[in-house]
């Protein structure tokens, strides 16, 4: 522009000088007078174009993803809520008074961090399988890692998954003996490896457009790839050691199974240190994506875990025998029942209600006693009635009456009997040993004993 | 009129030109070092426009003032117990006074070269050196001081960059790679093998001890009832038994036919199966099986 205003300039000279020249050639001085006004206008059209194109440059548009900053003579522009223009079409100074810079503030941008992952060759990295033998160290130029603290207590997940049950809480006592534990020298620690994913956007414009080293923009470059690849060293550096940080406070199996603590953590701790020096960005998440133990260790990790199913497995086992023992002892009252039995502060009718809804082998042993009672005191009734209606005729006929009764007894008895054997009491008889021969079961009977006995007797 | 509307014209252009041939604007990104006659003499880091002699008695040398990061090489130290440790830190830092940083390193590569990494390699070793690697990762969170291990190199980082006096400012550093060499990889490697292994028993004996303890419990509990159980029907056979001795009074009657009676179901109830049954012909009223009974009529008793 200023090259342009030069030229005018010179013509302006040129044609200043041509219109002091006298009047004697007049056709001719007329017709390039009448020249040297139509170019004199036209000149004059061209520099108010100039002066219109000049001021509206100044017309700036932001967009809607976006804020922008006004430097007036390199200085931000205004004050307070003043300082940021919003979306839409804006008027400033043309340069070089006013500069506009347009911060996009709005858009989310991720960043993909993976510098805490083992090395792998682009083979292997195709085929998603690689060849780490268990001997292969960590080679700390190639290899990514965190290293993260060993463990406290020997096992708290099975321990807490126990404590979550109120039924049998005997772990506690466990529990404390194993943190009791001293541990061997404290600086045991693991290695793990991840893989996160860091989702940031610009929250102060002002703070980041003077803080942030951004390059400017080349041809053929967009204004957000440039501040991507502008922030992306300082950011990433930033995150890992966020990162770092924050995972020796965990140990290997939360670092692997917690995808939620540890990210916000991080995320806590980036946040911080940005606004310590100001960047202005915004960590919008932080994600774990990928979290595993080394592959030189993974065999003994899954055995650990197959240990720790099984285990789960058989106390589970055990609980279902629990619950059908004591079902079957008492119903499903059985663990208040318990309770209260042990528990003074239980009232009698509280106890006396759950006794009326036992089942199980409790209540048939209960419902056997009543049957039992309810016969007692029903034969005891039967027998006193039975006497009392026997007894006038036994006063008046005592011998007849215990006569027919002890008859009719016997005639049942032999009724039911399955061998009966009479022996002859003669004379004869008296010295001879009778011997029959009773089979174990008499209801497998012997037609030849029989007959041996009946020739004996006789 | 016209020429007088050319002639602001013209003035403003001309103003324009000289304005840019001895004023200057510093951008909020950026400071400057004046120099006169090739000499620095004076430095600008607020922004905003301010004014200067013409070149060549007076030149600006503009500095981008914003935040750089710069990680050294990945480099491998001694804590205070003699273990070796990777680590890498980088540096956030930036320019801050212009002509300390002109008079001293002049550029940005420089100052990494020659300051910085120098700098940054003597800072951690120092402060690592203090500290023992139980302090960087511990089984107990709280006697881990990472964080107190960054800000100690932090400062003495700042404390040494601000007396070299180099117009350089540090506005963070951190440790973005904690890393052990290569035997110990292994060894930890071994460690971690053999943790998982005591683990793994250590659960498989603890689920089985639970295991044990549910079962052991739940019988009790089992047994406990069922004896509890029994108890309460003793009461409720004892009531019974009570129930029926209020009968036993009318028993009283004829204690000895009661006794009869009862003789006799007794016997009954007792030979009910499964008996064999072995009698005496001389017993009623199997007698009768020796022989035809001498039966005569007599007065009122009769026979059956």
């Amino acid at each position: 522009m200023t090259e342009q205003n030069n030229k005018k300039n010179m013509d302006l000279h040129s044609h200043k000088s041509s219109g002091t020249l006298p009047d004697e050639f007049d056709a001719a001085g007329k017709s390039l007078s009448e020249a040297l006004r139509i170019s004199f206008i036209i000149l004059k059209i061209i520099m108010i174009v100039l002066v219109v194109a000049f001021l509206a440059s100044g017309f700036k548009t932001v967009g809607p993803e976006e804020q922008a900053l006004v430097l007036r003579f390199g200085k931000i522009q205004g004050v307070g809520e003043e300082r940021l223009l919003g979306p839409g079409l804006h008027w400033i100074f043309p340069y070089p008074i006013d500069e506009i810079v347009k911060i996009p503030v709005e858009t989310k941008v991720s960043l993909v961090v993976d510098s805490f992952w083992y090395h792998e060759s682009a083979n292997e990295k195709l085929s998603g399988q690689s060849r780490i033998r268990p001997t292969d160290p960590l080679k700390p130029l190639v290899d990514g890692y965190c290293l993260t603290r060993s463990e406290q207590r020997i096992n708290p997940v099975l321990i807490n998954e126990i404590q979550d049950e109120n039924l049998y809480q005997a772990q506690a006592e466990n529990n404390n003996r194993q943190q009791a534990q001293p541990d061997s020298d404290g600086s045991d620690y693991n290695i793990v490896h991840t893989k996160w994913q860091l989702v940031y956007q610009i929250d102060n414009p002002e703070q980041f457009y003077t803080n942030v080293l951004i390059s400017d923009v080349r041809p053929g470059q967009t204004y957000l790839n440039v501040i991507k690849e502008g922030i992306a060293p300082l950011l990433k550096s930033m995150f890992e050691d966020a990162v770092v940080s924050v995972m020796v406070n965990y140990t290997i199996d939360e670092a692997i199974s917690s995808r939620d603590r540890i990210p916000r953590d991080v995320r806590t701790y980036l946040q911080d240190k940005l606004e310590e020096i100001e960047s202005g960005i915004k960590v919008v998440s932080v994600q774990l994506t990928q979290s595993v133990c080394p592959p030189q260790v993974k065999a003994a990790f899954e055995a650990s875990t197959l240990a720790s199913q099984n285990s789960s497995r058989a106390i589970t086992e055990a609980r279902t025998y629990a619950y059908n023992t004591v079902s079957k002892a008492a119903g499903p009252v059985a663990e208040q029942l318990f309770a209260a039995l042990h528990d003074e502060t239980v009232s009698e009718q509280a106890g006396e209600l759950l006794w009326s809804q036992v089942a199980g082998s409790a209540q048939e042993q209960l419902s056997d006693a009543r049957v039992y009672a309810t016969k007692v005191e029903k034969d005891a009734e039967a027998n006193a009635d039975y006497l009392k209606s026997l007894l006038p005729e036994y006063r008046q006929r005592p011998e007849l009456v215990v006569q027919k009764l002890y008859l009719d007894a016997i005639e049942q008895i032999l009724a039911n009997a399955d061998e009966k054997f009479f022996i002859q009491t003669t004379e004869a008889a008296k010295d001879k040993e009778i011997r029959i021969q009773l089979n174990t079961d008499p209801l497998i009977k012997s037609e030849k004993i029989r007959e041996q006995s009946t020739q004996e007797n006789r | 009129m016209k020429n007088f509307a050319i002639t602001i014209f013209i003035l403003l252009i001309v103003a324009t030109l000289g304005l840019y041939l001895i004023s200057f604007q510093v951008r909020e990104t950026e400071c400057c070092m004046v120099t006169t006659f090739g000499k620095p003499t004076g430095q600008i880091i607020e922004p905003g426009w301010y004014f200067k002699w013409p070149f060549p008695i007076q030149q600006v040398h503009k500095f981008d003032s914003r935040m750089r990061v710069f990680t050294p090489e990945v480099e491998e130290t001694r804590t205070a117990g003699g273990e070796p440790i990777i680590v890498n830190t980088y540096v956030v830092w930036k320019i801050a006074e212009p002509l300390k940083f002109f008079n001293s390193v002049k550029t940005v590569k420089n100052a990494e070269d020659e300051l910085l990494r120098s700098r940054i390699r003597n800072t951690q070793n120092n402060v690592i050196g203090r500290h023992y690697f139980s302090e960087f990762v511990n089984s107990d969170p709280t006697k881990i001081k990472f964080e107190d291990i960054q800000r100690d190199m932090l400062t003495e980082l700042k404390a040494a960059v601000a007396d070299a006096e180099y117009g350089i400012e540090i506005e963070t550093l951190g440790i973005k790679q904690l890393k052990v060499s290569e035997d110990v990889s292994k060894e930890v490697f071994e460690r971690m093998r053999a943790e998982r292994n005591q683990r793994a028993e250590a659960i498989t004996a603890q689920g089985e001890a639970e295991k044990i303890k549910i079962e052991t419990q739940a019988n009790s509990i089992s047994d406990e009832l069922t004896a509890a159980a029994e108890a309460r029907a003793k009461i409720i056979r004892g009531k019974g038994d009570a129930q029926a001795a209020k009968y036993y009074k009318m028993l009283e009657a004829d204690p000895k036919l009661a006794a009869f009676l009862r003789d006799l179901e007794a016997l009954q109830k007792m030979l009910e199966k499964r008996t064999t049954y072995v009698v005496p012909t001389d017993k009623e009223p199997f007698s009768l099986l020796k022989g035809m009974p001498d039966l005569k009529p007599a007065g009122t008793n009769d026979s059956e």
